[in-house]
């Protein structure tokens, strides 16, 4: 696999 | 901004946990959540509690053959994110 910018997201309920 | 010999590591309450059902890896904290996409899972998993920052971007700059200043950059605003949300901490 290929570095690439790391994606975080929040999660919400 | 995180030293290059500082050690970011996961504090106590937060741990890595894979999500079978959605088949993603994700940061549980009490009361909170943050899902990862691959690149993110193995920046997390080089926090081994002892590897300065610079150790953690030469391993991973070797295991995706990349350049070590592009990796930096974007581990240290990756991780920079998590320390804002506090699932991060960083030892001097």
């Amino acid at each position: 696999m290929a570095w690439a910018k790391p994606i975080l997201k929040e999660i919400e309920g | 901004m995180i030293a290059p010999n500082a050690v970011p590591y996961l504090p106590r309450g937060v741990r890595l946990h894979r999500d079978h059902v959605r088949d993603r890896w994700v940061l549980l904290a009490p009361e909170r959540t943050i899902s990862l996409d691959m690149i993110g899972h193995a920046i997390i998993t080089e926090l081994d509690g002892s590897s300065g920052f610079a150790q953690i971007v030469d391993r991973l700059a070797a295991k995706y053959d990349a350049p070590a200043v592009q990796i930096a950059g974007d581990v240290q605003q990756f991780l920079g994110q998590l320390a804002e949300r506090r699932f991060l901490e960083v030892r001097a």
